[in-house]
């Protein structure tokens, strides 16, 4: 049995939210006003038979009072609450962050992984989960669930962003979502769930993770890291996924709020400026339990929610562990189609489900593809190290399996860079490269500055850098990807300037904390290289904040650590020549035969009549039947071929047979053993028999070469 | 026929074919007149002076020798004088394959020799007598001295010089298989040499035929396969050639012995002789050349 | 087109090295860096600056069979993979048995000696899967597709024929033949192992400036230069080719398996465009040694080797250049 909130705050709760005073319940008890605010007050606690008399004046059993786990159904039910429109008219035009960039589930995985890695619960050391599910909905099934949604209560609102989709993207993307979903008769949800993270924790409205996800949207985009937490400008992905705007929550507390931990479920909507039954509509709504302390009662918060209830908004998590779940709903791809090239609106009346499971496929693809390029660092471990992430996708219709759950393994996806931070975990990495499949490990320096523009060095950091032999699978040869922390991939960068040859590596750079805890100033680093981040987490450089903190020439350390990066490398990969073999380097490399890697290059045809079919066997007298197709050029005058029959050999000159028998049989005649082509025949056949008698050696050890040569063939 | 030069060089050296072209006279090809030596010497590159190997009086002296005792049989010179040039001129692989070595040696220190060994056939007349060029300073297979050197390289077994002996007492055996790489294989060379022995294919027509079976049937067979070789160890050769300092002349009537190296698998030997004897008994031309 | 009368494998074995290893004198060992060899080049670079006097190289290998090489219905048994070892300059063949990783497994491998003393330049390495088929001994089922090259003195593993450049005095070279050429600034020597270009240090500020990265109109004359040697290089290499090729019994000349066939290989299709490289050499052979045609050949002989050495788009350089030192000396 869960363990329920004290009964005092619980009870204030469900009066406010049964929209009941303190005196009403007296009064329906028979009891003092002073008897029920003792109750409330923590001061005293009701009598067991008083117990059942409470819980009819709630409308509720006696089982919910004495384990107070849910709040009771009385009062206001769950609803959609939108912001209404400012008081001055103004029309923002919906959240600009969630609709700033396109739909792509790969910057989501990015995003949504960043985010889990940051709520990790570090304390007992496993890795957290994250796990993306793809389920199509269709039918019933989708019916269903946008009864659970209360869509009714939103199709107005739809319909009204539907009407301006002519004037902003914003209401393109919301129009065309909801005519997916009734023109196509589908709904893509995505989910992402964490375990073991921290979960949403904090009041519904003070400063915490879960004010900074569901309230502040605008807020976090305008200041940076600093005020939104660990959720970034990333949650706003969230929103952009979702074609409808809409990201239902369910999460479990690492930190009891209200005394609950399981089912905290809220829903968040994004949609533009709008004007319903002439009422006009700031943009954001919230799904939820009208908050009774509020203006109206109008603004909901979010509920703690029964098993049933998230079963039916598919929000139902694998079991109590923390950690939170995001439902996009109506979760599509845009990125996808630019990459895949295929307009779905253009098939409209091709049967649309087959297209349906092409996308979610595809989606699945996609985001496995992405989780293993930017996490496979976070999702190594070796030696007594345990990975800070799994992450998995699996893919659904409808509840059926349409791809099995799919662990992203790091060793698959990305080989030789997971092979790399194994070994330097475990403490194989070797000095040089002897062997293919080592890595090799150097130390390169990050000069910290001062700070506050003081001139000097704070002191030096030792980054690790770690080289070795580079796989297919990894994607661009010749790469350092460099990572701080949260072993996110934040820099890939090419290493220039390496000579022809050279045997295509991977190499990775750890700095900060991820150089390892004893590395000198990692914590210094590690500040000064999240300073030099964008939000876009994609690299190091000049920005506001490390001009701000420590100098406007700050950033020219990290361009001196990739100077030592590439020397590094190139120590490692590249062959020391031998001083003043550069001379005459240049006339040596004109003079170069470089070896053939490419068959000849052919024209538009051939000019020449040419050997294109050739099928032989051994006869009955060891002789070598042969029956070969000829192309010919498209020419006005064809020129005769000799077709000649020899052994390869060893080495040395071949062999040249005789024919026994040389015949045409199509588009061509013989005449003394030279092929006269027809005019204008396109082809030619002919078949032959050697003389086994002028066979070297038994003819089931030769190799049989047929040539055609000009002419008479001498 | 010509003479040596008059000034015979003390020291082996590196001639290159350029370097060469200039005395490669007309009168030198027809075997009418040599050259002094001494302008020749001048465009030697030399080898390195305390290098006892490099001392060419031994080699003029082995060519002396042959001359006097083939001076009837000049084709049975080789199988005498392959031996003995590669136990008295003991280099590595790497060192034969300059050429300008033998270069130097056949213009530089035997000229008359190879006049001689190579002019064409005297039955023609004397004034078309003429050397080819190519025996100075051509292909290692087909110039005077690395043909010979490289044969008893490659026929030889270990220490054995035995098979070298039977090898180039045949010339179509040498001559066809010297281009070919088959023997590069130690026990295809080593197969080659018995099967001759056996006196399964003896004409010139019937070791053509030998060969082409074994070349064709090369194209799609891996002899490697059917007959493995020891490793030899380079330190063997290496002392061998240190020793040259302090060795005596090469025998002139016994044959000199060659590096300690391990000998060819005498089980890989008698596989492939097997084998190749059986490859040249089933083949339809037996040795009828193959019409070209 | 070629037939084998028994079933093989219609794909490639794939070949890597994965270690290289020197044996020294003192009979200890050197492990060299993985740079000492490329996979892209398919080369290893056994030159090596402290040691020049090494005794053996290890290289360790790993081949990769063609799926269907182990299947238990495979029409074949006595599966073996061999590597092997070739040096056409020095006669070599060194072969070494691989072993399989795993049962079943279509990855084999295992170490290769290559003696210091056995070679002179390049060898190749090739692995062959061998196997008995229809009760036939020995018989290759696949092999690697291209080569690798085991350049026994080069320091960078770089694929491809180096022709070699030399600096000297023509006057005071030991050299002495090539005191008659002292008024050249270079000849080219094709008669060797490789094709040497000497470069006459006589000529005063030459080499400085072919060795020189200086930049602006002195780079552009360097670069117009090295068009032109190369011209002359290619010119005589391509002739030094065709100069002395074997012949087949049937009269057809062979490619020569040393530099000079890569050189045929290279220029051919612009000496003698659209035949295959086989027709177009019996073609230039034909014309070499027959009675007529030759003349005509050298236009299309010097026409392959301008292109090689880049001439038209060095001349340009040096044209744009003139124009614009013209350009800032009039204002």
């Amino acid at each position: 049995m869960e363990a329920g909130e004290e009964f005092g705050p619980w009870l204030a709760r469900q009066l406010r939210l049964a929209n009941k005073t303190q005196a009403e319940l007296a009064e329906e008890l028979g009891l003092t006003r002073a008897a029920v605010s003792a109750w409330i007050t923590k001061r005293s606690v009701p009598r067991p038979t008083v117990m059942g008399e409470i819980a009819k004046a709630l409308g509720t059993d006696l089982g919910t009072v004495h384990t107070r786990t849910t709040d009771t159904q009385a009062g206001l039910p769950v609803t959609w609450y939108h912001r209404p429109g400012y008081q001055d008219g103004g029309r923002d035009g919906g959240n600009a962050a969630a609709f700033a960039f396109d739909a792509d589930v790969q910057v989501l995985a990015r995003e949504t992984c960043q985010n889990s890695l940051d709520e990790r619960l570090v304390e007992n050391g496993r890795p957290v989960r994250v796990r993306y599910t793809i389920h199509e909905l269709t039918g019933e099934k989708l019916e269903a669930f946008r009864a659970a949604l209360l869509w009714d209560e939103l199709q107005p609102h739809y319909s009204a962003v539907s009407e301006s989709a002519a004037d902003q993207k914003v209401g393109r993307v919301v129009d065309a979502g909801v005519r997916d979903m009734f023109e196509k008769g589908r709904l893509v949800l995505l989910r992402i769930d964490d375990y073991n993270a921290s979960g949403l924790t904090g009041d519904d409205y003070d400063d915490g993770k879960f004010a900074a996800v569901v309230r502040r949207q605008l807020e976090s985009l305008k200041s940076g890291r600093g005020a939104g937490g660990s959720y970034g400008l990333g949650k706003a992905t969230l929103w952009a996924t979702s074609a409808l705007g809409m990201v239902l929550i369910n999460s479990t507390l690492s930190v009891p709020h209200e005394g609950r931990t399981e089912r905290r479920v809220i829903g968040r909507l994004e949609l533009p400026w709008r004007s319903v039954d002439g009422i006009p509509y700031a943009g954001p709504a919230w799904l939820g339990r009208p908050d009774p302390e509020t203006h109206n009662a109008e603004v909901v918060r979010s509920w703690w929610a029964d098993e049933e209830t998230v079963e039916r908004l598919h929000l139902t998590r694998d079991n109590d562990e923390p950690g939170t779940s995001f439902l996009i709903v109506g979760a599509h791809d845009v990125a996808s189609l630019e990459q895949g090239g295929t307009d779905s609106d253009d098939e409209e009346g091709n049967a649309s489900d087959g297209d349906g499971i092409r996308d979610i496929r595809v989606m699945h693809r996609r985001l496995v593809e992405a989780l293993g390029r930017d996490f496979w660092a976070a999702m190594t471990g070796g030696g007594s190290r345990l990975p800070l992430l799994e992450t998995s996708v699996r893919t659904y219709r409808n509840g059926e399996i349409v791809l099995e759950e799919e662990t992203v393994d790091p060793t698959d996806i990305q080989p030789s860079r997971s092979r790399a931070l194994r070994a330097f975990y475990e403490g194989t990495t070797v000095d040089r490269l002897t062997e293919a499949g080592q890595v090799a490990l150097r130390a390169v320096p990050l000069k910290l500055p001062l700070f506050g523009g003081r001139s000097g060095t704070l002191g030096t950091h030792q980054g690790v850098l770690l080289v070795t032999e580079a796989e297919d699978k990894d994607g661009v040869p010749n790469q350092v990807h460099s990572l701080r922390g949260n072993r996110m991939t934040i820099k890939k960068s090419t290493v220039h300037g390496l000579p022809l040859g050279v045997t295509q590596f991977q190499a990775v750079l750890l700095v900060g904390h991820a150089a390892g805890e004893s590395a000198p100033f990692a914590g210094e680093a590690e500040e000064f290289l999240r300073a030099a981040e964008p939000p876009e987490h994609d690299r190091w450089g000049q920005t506001e904040e490390l001009t701000l903190r420590w100098s406007h020439s700050a950033h020219n350390r990290i361009s001196r650590l990739t100077t030592e990066v590439n020397a590094a490398v190139k120590e490692l990969v590249v062959r020391p020549k031998r001083p003043g073999s550069e001379e005459s380097a240049k006339l040596r490399k004109k003079l170069t035969v470089q070896r053939k890697t490419a068959a000849v290059k052919r024209g538009s045809g051939p000019t020449v009549p040419e050997l294109v079919e050739l099928d032989a066997e051994i006869g009955e007298s060891k002789e070598w039947r042969i029956t070969a197709e000829v192309k010919l050029p498209r020419a006005d005058e064809l020129p005769a071929m000799t077709p000649v029959v020899l052994l390869e050999v060893r080495s040395g000159g071949r062999p040249r047979l005789d024919w026994a028998e040389l015949v045409a049989v199509e588009g061509c005649e013989v005449e003394g053993g030279v092929l006269h082509f027809e005019q204008g025949a396109r082809r030619a056949v002919f078949r032959g028999a050697t003389d086994p008698t002028s066979h070297p050696v038994r003819t089931e050890l030769t190799r049989l070469a047929l040539e055609l040569r000009a002419g008479s063939g001498e | 026929m010509i003479e040596q030069p008059h000034h015979l060089p003390p020291r082996l050296g590196l001639l290159s074919a350029t370097a060469a072209d200039p005395f490669l006279t007309e009168d030198l090809l027809r075997g009418i007149q040599g050259h002094g030596g001494v302008d020749l010497a001048k465009v030697v590159e030399p080898l390195p002076e305390e290098d006892p190997r490099w001392r060419a009086e031994p080699l003029r002296e082995l060519i002396d020798d042959v001359l006097h005792q083939f001076k009837e049989n000049r084709t049975e010179a080789d199988a005498w004088l392959a031996p003995r040039l590669h136990a008295a001129l003991r280099l590595t692989r790497r060192e034969a394959a300059d050429r300008r070595i033998w270069n130097h040696l056949a213009l530089g220190v035997a000229p008359d020799y190879v006049a001689w060994r190579h002019a064409s056939a005297p039955s023609s007349g004397s004034a078309d007598s003429r050397v080819a060029a190519a025996r100075f300073k051509g292909s290692p297979d087909r110039q005077c001295f690395s043909r010979l050197w490289w044969a008893a390289e490659l026929f030889r077994n270990g220490r054995d010089y035995a098979p070298v002996v039977v090898a180039c007492s045949n010339q179509d055996l040498i001559h066809t298989v010297m281009r070919s790489d088959l023997v590069d294989h130690r026990p295809t060379a080593q197969a080659l040499v018995r099967v001759l022995q056996s006196g399964i294919a003896t004409t010139g027509r019937e070791i053509n035929g030998l060969m082409a079976a074994i070349n064709t049937a090369g194209a799609t067979l891996v002899y490697d396969a059917m007959a493995a070789d020891e490793w030899r160890d380079p330190e063997d050769l290496r002392r061998w050639i240190e020793e040259a300092e302090t060795a005596p002349p090469v025998p002139r009537h016994e044959l000199p012995t060659g590096p300690e190296e391990e000998p060819v698998p005498e089980k890989s030997v008698e596989t492939l002789t097997k084998y190749f004897a059986d490859l040249f008994e089933t083949a339809p031309v037996r040795g009828r050349a193959p019409q070209g | 087109m070629k037939f084998y009368p028994y079933k093989r494998l219609n794909r490639p074995v794939g070949l890597r090295v994965t270690s290289v290893s020197l044996r020294l004198p003192d009979r200890t060992r050197d492990h060299l860096d993985t740079s000492a060899f490329s996979t892209p080049q398919r080369t290893v670079a056994l030159g090596v600056a402290q040691h020049e006097d090494w005794l053996s190289a290890r290289i360790g290998l790993s081949a990769t069979l063609p799926p269907g090489a182990t299947d238990p219905d495979a029409p074949w048994s006595d599966l073996r993979v061999l590597a092997v070892l070739t040096d056409g300059d020095t006669n070599v063949r060194t072969t070494v048995e691989l072993r399989q990783d795993a049962p079943e497994s279509k990855e084999w491998s295992g170490a290769i000696e290559v003696r210091r003393d056995d070679h002179v330049g390049r060898a190749d390495l090739a692995v062959h899967a061998v196997a008995t088929v229809d009760g036939v001994r020995g018989r290759a089922i696949t092999e690697t597709d291209t080569d690798w090259t085991i350049d026994t003195t080069a320091e960078e593993p770089l694929g491809g024929l180096r022709l070699d450049v030399k600096q000297t005095s023509f006057t005071k070279s030991a050299r002495e033949w090539l005191r008659p050429y002292a008024d050249a600034p270079w000849v080219v020597d094709a008669s060797g192992r490789l094709p040497v270009v000497m470069v006459n240090t006589d000529v005063e500020g030459f080499s400085d400036l072919l060795g020189g990265e200086t930049g602006g109109m002195e780079n552009r004359v360097h670069e117009l230069l090295l068009s032109q040697m190369a011209t002359d290089v290619w010119t005589a290499v391509f002739h030094s080719a065709v100069g002395d090729l074997e012949v087949e019994p049937d009269g057809s000349p062979v490619f020569p398996s040393d530099w000079r066939g890569e050189v045929l290989r290279e220029m051919l299709p612009d000496v003698v465009p659209g035949l295959r490289a086989e027709d177009a050499l019996r073609q230039v052979h034909r014309r070499r040694t027959g009675d007529a045609g030759w003349a005509e050949l050298q236009t299309r002989v010097h026409f392959a080797a301008v292109r090689r050495a880049g001439a038209r788009q060095s001349l340009a350089n040096v044209l744009r250049a003139l124009q614009q030192t013209n350009r800032e000396d009039r204002s």
